[in-house]
């Protein structure tokens, strides 16, 4: 409220020259990206001491199933080597960071819905290959799962 | 020894076994029986699942299966996927035929993103902006690929900063 009465003084003194409505314009918009910012500082501020929270109360097997979760990665090389055999050429390291994140967010996915498919079903861990082809099939109707490879037909 | 050059046009040896893939060019070598690797007690009960272990290490040397060789290719990913599964949920010893699923999905959804990749944009080529504009649609994703961009150039600007500070001293 104070910052708009603000930019209105300055947007009023400044239709005169087309300059400084242009600044006033920007800081405008500076402004709200600054306040957007520290927002979310203080959102993610939260966030870390929640997540604080909960670490220090886990159980030793949870501490270490949580371990795995934040440390399991694929091997940058291997990654590497899969794509550029795919495209016959070379990547950028950021290809390969960005490809591994979201390579083990879709590894995320099959599990979490297999481990759903499998307390469904009223069965318990280790995940068996059932589980996991219902839960690729589940993904696949919801379109979570990318294919090329249906079939066009062109003439019917 | 043990390397040999496939005749030109020849697809497989006189034994009617299949040339096996090495990463750079195409050489046969004496396939040994595959090791299967942990199997965590109830490997008996999975044998009646689909895949028949004695089939799966004999296509390593047979004609190749209709699912285009995966059934052939060495395992990439096996140890992290089984920490990673162990992560995610499931038991701290998944079974090897599981891991063997799963590893088949991610080297086809890496194989799949990389061919929509390289159709948009810059054509033939792979490139982070691709790869952000076909994940826009999945905020897990999107999320994931823009907080380890972030971080990593974070990383890099402290890494120059530090060896920066370390040459004036």
């Amino acid at each position: 409220q104070q910052v708009n009465s603000q930019e209105g003084l300055e947007l009023a003194s400044a239709e005169t020259e087309d300059s400084t409505l242009q600044t006033a314009a920007a800081k405008k918009i500076k402004i709200e990206i600054k306040e957007k910012k520290e927002k979310k500082q203080k959102v993610d501020e939260d966030e870390i001491q929640k997540m604080q929270i909960l670490v220090s109360s886990f159980s030793e097997e949870q501490l270490n199933r949580y371990e795995m979760y934040r440390r399991s990665a694929f091997p940058k090389a291997a990654i590497k080597r899969l794509v550029q055999s795919i495209t016959g050429t070379s990547v950028s390291q950021n290809v390969v960071i960005a490809m591994s994140g979201i390579s083990k967010v879709f590894a995320g996915e099959v599990v979490e819905e297999a481990l759903d498919v499998c307390e469904k079903w009223g069965e318990l861990p280790p995940l068996q290959p059932k589980h996991m082809r219902e839960a690729v099939r589940r993904l696949k109707s919801r379109g979570q799962i990318p294919n090329s490879k249906y079939k066009k037909i062109t003439f019917h | 020894a043990g390397r040999v050059w496939p005749e030109p046009g020849g697809a497989c040896d006189a034994a009617g076994r299949s040339w096996a893939w090495c990463r750079t060019t195409r050489w046969r070598r004496p396939q040994p029986r595959r090791d299967r690797g942990r199997k965590c007690g109830a490997a008996a009960s999975m044998a009646d699942e689909e895949e028949d272990p004695p089939f799966e290490e004999d296509t390593e040397e047979a004609g190749g299966g209709p699912d285009g060789g995966q059934g052939k290719r060495k395992r990439l990913f096996s140890k992290e996927l089984r920490c990673m599964m162990y992560g995610f949920g499931d038991d701290q010893n998944p079974y090897t035929e599981s891991v063997d699923i799963l590893e088949d999905l991610v080297i086809e959804f890496i194989t799949e993103m990389t061919h929509k990749a390289m159709s948009i944009g810059r054509q033939g080529r792979v490139q982070v902006e691709d790869i952000v504009f076909l994940i826009r649609k999945d905020p897990r994703k999107f999320a994931r690929v823009k907080d380890l961009l972030t971080m990593n150039e974070e990383l890099k600007r402290a890494r120059k900063a530090f060896d920066e500070a370390n040459y004036g001293s």
